[in-house]
């Protein structure tokens, strides 16, 4: 007989419950701050919310077979997976010793696992969606790794909870020079891991009618949408952890959170899209050689 | 609901219209009422009316409206103009592709009636004899106020249940398929399936 840890099966369940709601808040903040920029009025700031509703409530889905129906899933399962390895306002439910390692490659998984199931539907614009998808990630894995090294060899460890305890004690990761570098570089890769508007190449609406996304709709996509709010608020808090030294509470880590969001949702609002070359040969070029000195730094 | 589908029985939709859900349909309807998709398909002169609804002066974002690239998620398909046979084939084909429930609301005169293209050989005419259409909008072309009167309506009409041109095609589909193989002759679906297979 196995003893059942209720109050952390109900702490797990709640965090995962409140990553949901705020990961939709954040996505509505996202729609409205980009519609107060260009001076519009914007949808209400539960509109994901209704937009989840709805595609539940069609009344048809079409699959593509079982890979097709897998996908989703698993990108939402690996997203709930990465969240539940960050330190959340002192919750953790899997740690490790490495679990920054592990957490930076859980946030990339959801994104292949949607690859999966799009390639699956045979739609040619998938196709195309997942090539420039999988060149993206290719492109950011050597700054995002670099900002990473530079982040380990500073502090020294490789646990989420120990980064944030030494940044309680010395102060946040970005008043350090070496990392606010690694700060600039993490912060690039962020947009691109976020989907947001300098590389957001892989749902390009307007090219290539959402990528990945152009076969999904009712139960699936409704699965996809709340698999992006499970993911803007692991990679969000992700980031807090890393670099804005940590949460003792929730509403700390939130307003975190939304600094972190807000960055990104200014730069995306201003800049145009990249095309696949373009952006792979400026990930290779200034956010590599702004991590490389950060690096160096800190050596 | 009757069950009349396309040749292919088994083309892999999922159908759930279970009595289980009917407590949430009041709830579903806001939020289709709310949040509805634009296909971004723009037929005829009535495409450039609608740029002007999404930016600052009227956006319809406000009313959850956002314009959506892919069928497969649209609920709401605008037919902005003359209709050719030409065209009406991709119609038909983007409307199917559509998950129920979806609504078309039609601009100007010319699905209507033709419009000023009444006595041309190369416009459908009626627009509701091959796709039920949910709500029209007369005039030539529209003002933007007027569409955005439409899409009121259509809000209005989908609330209380009137919008059911989805429901319609599926109980009247030999009446929709009779008249469309009239216009376009017997398999016109096979031949330009087989025009495409090529690039997929």
């Amino acid at each position: 007989m196995v003893a059942v840890d209720w109050k952390l099966i109900l702490e797990a369940i709640g965090i995962l419950i409140y990553a949901i709601l705020v990961g939709f808040l954040f996505m509505g903040i996202e729609r409205k701050a980009m519609a107060r920029i260009q001076r519009r009025v914007g949808p209400p700031i539960y509109q994901p919310l209704i937009d989840t509703l709805k595609l539940l409530g069609k009344k048809e889905s079409i699959s593509h077979g079982f890979i097709y129906d897998f996908g989703p899933i698993f990108a939402l399962a690996a997203s709930i997976a990465a969240l539940l390895f960050i330190p959340i306002a002192n919750f953790q439910l899997f740690s490790s010793n490495a679990d920054l390692i592990v957490v930076a490659y859980l946030l990339e998984v959801p994104m292949l696992g949607i690859m999966l199931g799009a390639m699956s539907s045979g739609n040619p614009f998938s196709a195309l969606g997942v090539q420039r998808g999988l060149l993206t990630m290719v492109a950011m894995q050597l700054p995002y790794g670099l900002a990473l090294i530079a982040l380990v060899q500073h502090w020294g460890t490789f646990k989420l909870t120990e980064i944030a305890a030494l940044q309680q004690v010395q102060g946040w990761s970005i008043t350090v020079p070496a990392l606010l570098l690694a700060f600039i570089v993490f912060d690039i890769v962020f947009q691109a891991m976020l989907g947001l508007e300098p590389f957001d190449i892989i749902t390009a609406p307007a090219e290539i009618s959402m990528g990945p996304m152009v076969e999904y709709g009712g139960k699936h996509a409704a699965i996809l949408f709340t698999q992006h709010a499970v993911q803007l608020f692991a990679e969000t808090a992700f980031f807090a952890v890393l670099f804005l030294g940590g949460a003792s509470n929730l509403l700390t880590l939130f307003l975190k959170q939304l600094a972190v969001l807000f960055i990104a949702i200014f730069v995306a609002s201003i800049y145009p899209r990249f095309t696949v070359d373009q952006a792979a040969k400026f990930f290779w070029k200034w956010p590599t050689i702004i991590g490389i000195i950060a690096v160096l730094l800190t050596v | 609901m009757s069950e009349r589908r396309d040749v292919n029985e088994n083309d892999g939709v999922i159908h759930y219209e279970l009595q289980e859900f009917q407590v949430f349909e009041p709830l579903f309807r806001w939020a289709r009422k709310k949040s509805l998709w634009i296909v971004a398909f723009c037929t005829g002169c009535g495409g450039i009316e609608i740029p002007p609804l999404a930016t600052a002066r009227y956006d319809y974002e406000r009313f959850g409206i956002m314009p959506n690239p892919s069928p497969r998620m649209g609920d709401l398909f605008l037919i902005t103009g003359y209709v050719t046979p030409k065209t009406l084939k991709r119609i038909i084909v983007t409307y199917e592709m559509m998950q129920d429930p979806k609504y078309i609301l039609t601009h100007g005169s010319c699905p209507i009636n033709g419009g000023v293209y009444w006595d041309s050989y190369n416009v459908v005419k009626q627009l509701d004899k091959y796709i039920p259409i949910d709500v029209s909008i007369a005039g030539c072309m529209p003002r933007v106020e007027a569409v955005m009167d439409g899409i009121m309506e259509i809000m209005r009409k989908i609330e209380s249940g009137e919008a059911d041109g989805w429901r319609r095609y599926r109980e009247n589909y030999d009446y929709y398929r009779k008249n469309q193989d009239e216009l376009f002759g017997e398999g016109w679906r096979e031949k330009e399936a087989k025009r495409w297979l090529a690039w997929i």
